[in-house]
């Protein structure tokens, strides 16, 4: 078994004083560097909160190609680019538009899934699963 | 002219340049084109010149397979054949239904529709339809509403025209006693084929009244008319010289019996302001009644292994005035009847029509109120609407007529309808519906909740009774019965007529190409006789 020599623990504390001063630094200018974190969950306001789309959601969730892992199924759905452009836009309607836009898209490409017997977009869907799971995490 | 074998005075032997035996659609169309062309028929038909109950029990039989179909009132035995009751819905062929198919076994006529089309023309007024225009954009000038918004590469409006329907008993009954080139017998059941000793031609055929007067057609040619089962029925039943059948040596007769699957099902909700005017109802146009429907782009139906498939709006509506619940064998009989006595005729079949209204009065009176006070108050919005289509069935060689031991009054065996209906083709039609539902959500338009689950209840499907494939057309004999000049493959003047030279079915009613095929057919005969 080694010996803790003084130079050894000094040179440990002064690590850990070290990284602790660049993290804390980093995190004092990371402050001023403009970046894009779309609100996912803000885009959520556009499912109704009303019983019908809590079933969509629900049962959407038992489908095998939508993600029941709430940062999972976000990121998936922030990569359709007309929902990153929902997610930034702040006039509710345009935002609906949005949405409904990569809806149509969705279908156009047959990105759809079935639904309690329903022919849904994928991010319809999607959007109405993660309105049931941002809830049961609320 | 038009004569009756049960009153004996038959010669013991009818000469003609052609025997046709059948006097539906196919038979009287053949007929009288024939005569147009200056060659003599025999016209026979096995029925008498309207409903008869004794000629009409010749055609029972028993369903052995799916059991949502009818094998003995669904067709018509007697002049006039099934045209006496047809509903009148008529659309072509599509081209993609001609086409063989890598992803369909089975699939492919030796002829396209562009041979055709000439034919379909031709047949339009022997229907009393409109000019031969199947194309929305031929249409929709005079029309009262716009077509659905939908990307046309994958879901495009479709038209079929509505014959009023036309009786050919009613409609051709002058025009053959008239004919001087036209022999009509009636009461003539066909009893065998008799083929010369030692060759492969019909010498004549010998027919018989259900009292047992006899005699005999020698014609050059004969065509065997008579519908999708009897045709069938009737060359399975000539085993005197040729054991299997006639035409049958490749055991293919009766073989790939297709119908269209009638069902009513998934629902389309459209959002607000949706413009649907032209769909859920008949429109009459200049010169034409049209039914408006939807139908998947074939490029589309050969990408994703579909069969074809024409789906048409059925408005369903919150209040039950407006819906059509009412409509059964009760209804029918009453439409009938008032239809019939409005034309200044007593209806065929009068007494089963009545009792079919006295024991659903309830349902008739129903929809006598509802009908009134639709014309006071129309309904102003459909709440939803749900999918209705004859659909199209995959060649399947199991399903099919068969023999069995119980024999009918002139010792021919009854037939055994063994329909199949699998859960691949409605899964098919499931796919159809999801293309449709996404194409309307590309649209904006709405939504669609399917109505076919992924395990397909099969009992959803009903016979369109649309009787076809049963002597299916085909260049090669080891796969068909006929030849693309509908001649049966092994015998050298024989020929069939009708639905049972159908290679495959499509989605449209058959009774316009079984129009133009007969049309075809006599061109073909004018020639070759």
């Amino acid at each position: 078994m080694g010996t803790l020599t003084r130079r050894a623990l000094l040179g440990s504390v002064g690590a850990v004083a070290l990284g602790g001063l660049a993290y804390g630094g980093s995190r004092i200018g990371c402050t001023f560097v403009p970046r894009n974190h779309p609100d996912f969950f803000s885009l959520l306001d556009v499912v109704p909160d009303d019983a019908v789309a809590r079933r969509i959601g629900r049962n959407a969730l038992t489908l095998a190609s939508i993600s029941d892992n709430l940062p999972a199924l976000s990121a998936s759905l922030t990569e359709q680019p007309l929902i990153r452009q929902a997610i930034e836009e702040s006039c509710p309607t345009a935002r609906m538009n949005l949405v409904q836009d990569q809806c149509a898209l969705d279908f156009a490409e047959m990105k759809t899934v079935v639904v309690d017997g329903w022919v849904l977009s994928e991010t319809e869907a999607s959007l109405c699963a993660a309105r049931v799971l941002g809830s049961a995490s609320a | 002219m038009i004569s009756d074998l049960r009153s004996g005075s038959a010669p013991a032997e009818l000469t003609g340049d052609v025997c046709v035996v059948g006097t539906g659609p196919a038979g009287i169309t053949l007929a009288l084109e024939l005569s147009k062309k200056g060659r003599s028929v025999v016209l026979l038909e096995g029925g008498g010149a309207s409903y008869e109950a004794d000629s009409q029990s010749l055609y029972r039989g028993s369903v052995i397979g799916h059991d949502n179909i009818d094998v003995a009132n669904s067709r018509l035995r007697q002049f006039g054949g099934t045209s006496g009751h047809w509903t009148g819905m008529c659309a072509p062929l599509d081209p993609l239904d001609f086409e063989p198919r890598t992803d369909v076994a089975h699939h492919g006529w030796p002829i396209t529709r562009e041979d055709l089309n000439p034919f379909y023309a031709r047949a339009q007024s022997y229907l009393d339809l409109g000019p031969f225009k199947y194309d929305f954009a031929d249409w929709q000038a005079m029309l009262p509403g716009k077509a659905l918004p939908l990307d046309p590469a994958k879901v495009f409006t479709d038209i079929y025209q509505q014959s009023p329907p036309t009786r050919f008993a009613e409609k051709f009954d002058e025009a053959i006693k008239t004919d001087p080139r036209i022999d009509c017998w009636l009461h003539a059941n066909l009893t065998d084929i008799v083929l010369k000793d030692g060759s492969d031609a019909v010498q004549r055929v010998v027919v018989s009244t259900l009292d047992g007067r006899r005699t005999s057609v020698k014609a050059k040619t004969f065509v065997v008319a008579c519908g999708g089962i009897e045709n069938a029925r009737i060359l399975l039943n000539c085993r005197n010289q040729r054991p299997a059948g006639i035409g049958n040596q490749n055991d293919l007769v009766g073989r790939y019996y297709t119908d269209h699957m009638t069902i009513e099902t998934s629902t389309i909700l459209f959002n607000e302001g949706v413009d649907t005017a032209i769909y859920p109802e008949e429109i009459d146009v200049e010169g034409a009644r049209l039914a408006i429907g939807l139908k998947v782009n074939p490029d589309l139906v050969k990408q994703l292994h579909l069969n074809n498939n024409s789906a048409f709006l059925v408005a369903q509506y919150d209040k039950d005035v407006y819906n059509d619940d009412f409509r059964n064998y009760g209804w029918i009989g009453f439409t009938t009847m008032v239809k019939t006595f409005s034309r200044g005729h007593l209806p065929d079949r009068f007494a089963e029509h009545y009792c079919d209204v006295i024991d659903d009065f309830g349902a008739v009176a129903t929809g006598v109120y509802r009908h009134a006070v639709r014309k006071v108050a129309p309904p102003s919005r459909a709440a939803a609407f749900k999918l209705r289509q004859d659909a199209e069935q995959s060649p399947n060689p199991d399903s099919r007529v068969t023999l069995i031991a119980d024999k009918d009054p002139l010792g021919f065996n009854r037939v055994a309808l063994d329909w199949r209906v699998t859960s691949e083709d409605l899964l098919k039609l499931r796919r159809t519906h999801e293309v449709i539902g996404a194409a309307i959500g590309a649209a904006g338009l709405g939504r669609m909740q399917l109505g076919i689950s992924e395990t397909p209840d099969l009992e959803m499907a009903f016979s369109a009774y649309h009787h076809m494939g049963t002597t299916r057309m085909h260049a090669d004999p080891k796969q068909g019965v006929v030849d693309a000049d509908c001649r049966v493959h092994s015998v050298s003047n024989l020929y069939m007529a009708g639905s049972s030279t159908f290679t495959t079915g499509g989605c449209a009613n058959p009774t316009l190409t079984v129009t133009t095929l007969a049309i075809r057919l006599a061109d073909h005969l004018a020639v070759a006789v």
